[in-house]
């Protein structure tokens, strides 16, 4: 076996955790179930890594069959990896068909024909997303399985989750295969990123909660919201304005959770208004600046501020625009006229 | 008659006085005054029981007045309240009112449910602030299955704001062809795009649940579920899958496939390998699940396919 295998098995071994470790090696499927039960978990995980290579030795794994237990990690983990979404386009109306063997083909052929070097893995899920795996090399040396690209692609959808490599150069080249693969015409970036993938996902499948006014009684949501006066002696003078932010709240944020997103950015670039006497600023050149919030839950966050009385009730649609328009980095530049926040796209 | 009794009555108070005036004059005067003054209190008492008898009278009077015009308004209340609540049978008067609220509650409570009822019909609507919104129910089988949303503007045109339909339903290219021509028509594709798709991806789903000992593995699909491929077989005892199919649903507006493709594997018997048209047939008239119920007999049932 190929020491780089080795030790690529053995440091993707040791990023699991201890108690994971075998349901991860039984999900592989690699090694037998004989071979698993050789293994002592109790040891320290650096032991249990260096046996595990060891019986990879025997069945003399490949970098193949290293790259799909890295898939699955990355699959029970993608929240260690920063997601970005991208959306293809189509000039033709036709739906076809999708033949996951076909996709595969073009994919592959489509990379190798412009890299010699480079390591390929699919992997199919039962949501139907496929990952897909890629280690990058140049023509002269060995693809480097430390500086991996991930992509989730879900079949029929213009939607594609990527995770690109440290390597930035090899961006477009992915992009023009996954393009021609799915048969799209081209790719962009939606300037919509986070960790989790899950939440991006729901995002970009419009699944994230969502009011909808109808006549039909949709069933009532558990919520245990604990009655907040129980003394009778209190009296609740701002009833109705307190109604009326959690209405207005929840037309704007669902009754759901929301989806999982640790930045939003605003990039500024519109004009100081000043009061003309104070002659700060006379300047006609846009007055720039970034605005970046963060949180380990941006939007669950903007969701309690009106009803922690943080925040005036409908917060400015730039900020609850977030979901809807599937993008958490803006550019604002000024408009004429005088409506205030206006999305420009880069 | 008349004169006479107090004439003689006189004669006798005389006579008395007569008598009396044995005793002396002096009492029969005060005997006199006595009476006088009696009959002077009488005559008083009687003046004034006249009087309050006409008082009375008068009071009486009045009050009658007064009950007939209370009489003649209640008739005419009554008489109104027919009018309004058609053939009510009558009540009295003062359960009138709540009985009006109550009736309207009651057509209240009849009208939402109408429409609530309504979202078994696959498509309902309700006005918004901005426009409309509709809901699309979907049901395959008679099991109601998912509900997708459409916020649409209706001014300046009528557009989709907001909606939770899939993403690889082609909606854009759907609004495109109708929204602003034919919001019926556009409404109806959806609805049948929407309900193949969940009709697809039912019997592939019952296919997997009910009969995954027959399958190798899992389906293999895509998002719309209009490409399926798996191996299976018809008994379920063996571990070989010596059948192969893969289904095409060409048409998206409908949850049976357009053309099936079975493959039997080369070693298998002949005598399996002549039943891959019959499965092909099954599986395009036929929804999945109930295809494997009829092709899956024991072992030699398979000229039971239709």
């Amino acid at each position: 076996m190929d020491e780089t295998v080795a030790e690529y098995i053995r440091r993707t071994v040791l990023k699991i955790p201890r108690d994971e470790i075998k349901s991860m090696l039984q999900t592989w499927g690699f090694l037998s179930e004989t071979q698993l039960q050789t293994l002592n978990f109790h040891q320290t995980k650096d032991n249990i890594s260096q046996d595990v290579v060891q019986l990879c030795e025997d069945n003399s794994a490949d970098i193949k069959q290293a790259a799909v237990l890295d898939i699955i990690y990355n699959h029970i983990y993608p929240n260690k990896r920063i997601w970005s979404v991208y959306q293809m386009n189509k000039t033709g109306e036709e739906t076809d068909f999708f033949d996951l063997t076909d996709f595969k083909k073009k994919f592959k052929r489509r990379l190798q024909s412009a890299l010699k070097n480079v390591t390929i893995n699919f992997r199919e899920y039962e949501d139907n997303a496929i990952w897909i795996r890629i280690a990058w090399g140049t023509p002269y040396k060995k693809p480097n399985q430390y500086k991996t690209s991930y992509v989730v692609y879900h079949s029929q959808t213009p939607y594609v989750f990527i995770s690109a490599s440290v390597l930035r150069s090899t961006l477009p080249l992915l992009c023009q295969a996954l393009v021609v693969a799915s048969n799209y015409h081209d790719i962009r970036e939606m300037e919509l990123r986070s960790h989790c993938l899950n939440s991006l996902k729901d995002i970009a499948f419009k699944r994230y909660s969502q009011t909808f006014q109808t006549y039909y009684p949709r069933p009532l949501q558990e919520r245990n919201v604990a009655p907040e006066n129980v003394d009778l002696r209190i009296i609740q003078e701002n009833r109705s304005e307190k109604e009326r932010i959690q209405r207005v709240n929840r037309e704007v944020f669902g009754d759901g959770p929301q989806p999982k997103l640790e930045f939003a950015q605003y990039k500024l670039e519109t004009m100081f208004k000043s009061n003309p006497k104070m002659d700060v600023l006379d300047i006609k050149e846009p007055f720039r600046c970034l605005v970046k919030f963060s949180s380990p839950h941006l939007l669950e966050s903007l969701k309690s501020l009106a009803p922690a009385g943080l925040a005036d009730a409908p917060l400015s649609p730039l900020l609850t625009c977030i979901p809807q328009k599937a993008r958490n980095y803006f550019k604002i530049r000024e408009r004429k006229g005088f409506f205030p926040g206006s999305f420009v796209s880069p | 008659m008349s004169a006479f009794p107090p004439a003689r009555e006189q004669q006798r108070k005389m006579e008395e006085g007569r008598a009396y005036s044995q005793d002396g004059v002096l009492s029969h005067l005060e005997m006199l005054e006595a009476q006088a003054h009696e009959l002077a209190l009488k005559q008083e008492e009687t003046e004034q029981q006249e009087e309050k008898l006409a008082r009375l009278k008068a009071r009486v009077q009045e009050l009658r007045l007064r009950r007939d015009e209370l009489q003649a308004k209640v008739d005419l209340q009554q008489k109104r309240l027919l009018g309004k609540e058609g053939v009510v049978t009558s009540s009295a008067p003062d359960a009138a009112q709540p009985s009006d609220r109550a009736v309207l509650e009651w057509k209240m409570k009849s009208v939402q449910a109408m429409l609530q009822v309504f979202y078994l019909t696959g498509i309902s609507g309700k006005l918004t602030k901005h426009g409309v919104c509709f809901c699309i129910s979907t049901a395959y089988e008679g099991t109601y299955l998912d509900s997708y949303y459409l916020d649409l503007l209706t001014k300046p045109e009528v557009r989709i704001r907001r909606h939770s339909v899939p993403v690889f339903i082609p909606l854009e290219q759907l609004a495109k062809k109708y929204l602003q021509t034919d919001i019926k028509r556009f409404l109806s594709v959806l609805s049948d795009h929407l309900n193949a798709y969940v009709g697809r991806r039912y019997q592939a789903d019952q296919l997997q649940e009910r009969f995954s000992e027959r399958l190798e593995g899992a389906l293999q699909r895509n998002s719309l579920c209009n490409v399926l491929v798996f191996n299976y077989n018809t008994s379920g005892k063996n571990q070989t899958f010596p059948f192969s199919a893969k289904l095409l649903y060409g048409d998206l507006c409908r949850s049976l496939p357009t053309e099936a493709v079975v493959s039997c594997t080369p070693d298998a018997p002949a005598s399996l390998a002549g039943r891959t048209a019959a499965h092909s047939d099954v599986f395009r008239h036929v929804a999945l699940h109930k295809a494997f119920d009829s092709i899956s007999s024991p072992e030699e049932g398979l000229d039971r396919a239709p």
